[in-house]
């Protein structure tokens, strides 16, 4: 996480996504996959071939790329389809888009209900016996049972999360790298999925975006870096106020 | 000269002449800004590597000169709020905190009888000039305990003018043992932990003696601690000294 200033001196806190040899590996179509539009699987991160069963593998070789750490799913509409084994870059996405960020949290284990839940538990004096951190009641008398979905200790974190609407501030197209507004779920250097938000408030948001990708070997040729409007880039003097 | 015994003295040659190169004394004096070496932990190198390219990229638009801890510094702000739209504050500079761009330093002084310390980041747009007022380097890192000394070790004068220096000298180091307010103080500076020699302590022997016994002398050896960092720093300031050229 790093800061970013814009032009009138406020500092925004930021995250570094790296896109690390991303691929599109297989078209599913809309009857095939029974949902609204059709899917596209895309995989992340290169690891090694072995220690994996034929058909695991087999997907990545009919695509033609090798195996990918983390593969996910992307609704796509029929326009925007991509031929299978076509590489996808950061210059996908443009400064002052706005981005939805999925990730596994950070696994703590097996905790209890404050830390979990946030529950108040009791005092620590005043005649407390061995109760400091414990749940009290969980449910009333009426009642007679214990609904389900009651929030007790358990294995906490470690589940995919999103973060929503997270401002899109700069991309590296030399090193693909994504600075995304804010702070994003999971450890450093974990995998992330990233996506187009769907919050109604983005909608009208992306100006010409690249669609459907940015495709490297083709003829626009983007500079190293590409900055958001407000950004304070380190070339410009320091700011001043008239 | 009067020759006592009879004897041949063994002949002496004359000491050799010591030659000080001063051109490589000069070479061999060189500053890297702390926030450059990169703390210990998981992230990948890359992120550091971003992040100093675009720390070169301000130094070369804007001079951050070399400071320590100890020295005098006059900081000017664009403030949207004053009347002429600047800000500027003088003081010693306390601590150093922070690695990369989010780098800062603490500058203490008091100003009609109220101690002010303002947090600056080093890599801020809106500073628009960082001057040294005054060099000298102090005996510890870290000079919080001025929060407990008595005033008159932290107050500086606001329209200072700075002192002139020669280069390529060494920074001095100003053995001042301060005197402090009487206990109690923010933090117990007398505990082995914050390893302070700059504080004159008028503590009785016996509250001294208790004080050690919070030392960890385990602490100097442990091997998991060590952190070293020559061949990264080495690397860092070629990667700087090339970027700030250009």
């Amino acid at each position: 996480m790093m800061p970013i200033w814009t032009k009138s001196g406020k500092k925004h806190a930021v995250t570094l996504l790296k896109v690390q040899d991303c691929h599109v590996l297989k078209y599913i179509s809309k009857e095939e996959s029974g949902g609204k539009t059709s899917k596209l699987l895309v995989g992340g991160k290169n690891v090694s071939p072995f220690f994996k069963s034929e058909s695991a593998v087999e997907i990545f070789k009919e695509a033609g790329v090798p195996r990918k750490q983390k593969v996910s799913m992307f609704n796509v509409t029929d326009d925007a389809i991509i031929k299978p084994g076509t590489p996808l870059y950061a210059a996908h996405f443009r400064p002052g888009q706005f981005v939805d960020v999925t990730a596994k949290t950070i696994g703590k284990g097996f905790q209890g209900v404050m830390k979990r839940w946030g529950f108040k538990g009791q005092p620590a004096s005043h005649g407390q016996t061995k109760t400091h951190r414990r749940p009290g009641a969980i449910s009333t008398n009426k009642a007679g049972k214990v609904y389900r979905g009651k929030k007790m200790p358990g294995k906490m974190g470690n589940i995919y999360r999103t973060s929503y609407g997270l401002k899109v501030w700069r991309i590296n197209t030399k090193h693909d790298i994504i600075y995304v507004n804010g702070s994003v779920p999971g450890h450093t250097n974990c995998l992330v999925k990233v996506k187009d938000s769907i919050l109604p408030t983005y909608k009208d948001c992306n100006k010409n975006p690249p669609f459907p990708t940015f495709f490297a070997d083709g003829d626009e040729k983007l500079p190293e870096d590409l900055y958001d409007e407000e950004i304070f880039q380190f070339t410009d003097p320091s700011v001043t106020y008239a | 000269r009067a020759i006592s015994d009879g004897k041949p003295e063994k002949f002496q040659p004359p000491p050799k002449p010591v030659i000080i190169d001063k051109q490589k004394q000069r070479e061999e004096r060189r500053f890297l800004s702390p926030e450059f070496i990169p703390p210990r932990g998981r992230t990948d190198p890359l992120k550091f590597y971003i992040e100093r390219k675009d720390m070169i990229q301000r130094r070369r638009v804007f001079n951050i000169p070399e400071f320590y801890v100890g020295h005098i510094l006059a900081v000017t702000t664009a403030d949207p709020y004053a009347n002429e739209k600047t800000n500027r504050f003088v003081g010693i500079c306390i601590q150093r905190g922070g690695k990369g761009l989010g780098a800062t330093f603490v500058l203490r002084n008091v100003i009609e009888d109220q101690g002010v310390e303002i947090c600056y980041e080093l890599y801020n747009p809106r500073i628009q000039a960082i001057e040294v007022l005054k060099l000298e380097k102090r005996l510890d890192d870290n000079l919080m305990y001025l929060r407990d000394a008595l005033p008159e070790y932290s107050t500086f004068d606001v329209n200072m003018k700075p002192v002139s220096r020669l280069e390529h000298e060494e920074v001095p180091v100003n053995k001042l043992q301060v005197r402090m307010k009487p206990k109690p103080w923010s933090k117990r500076w007398e505990r082995p932990k914050y390893n302070i020699k700059g504080i004159k302590f008028e503590l009785p022997e016996s509250k001294m003696k208790a004080a050690q016994k919070w030392s960890q002398p385990w602490l100097e050896f442990d091997m998991m601690r060590e952190y070293d960092t020559s061949k990264l720093e080495d690397k860092i300031w070629k990667e700087v000294s090339d970027g700030l050229k250009k």
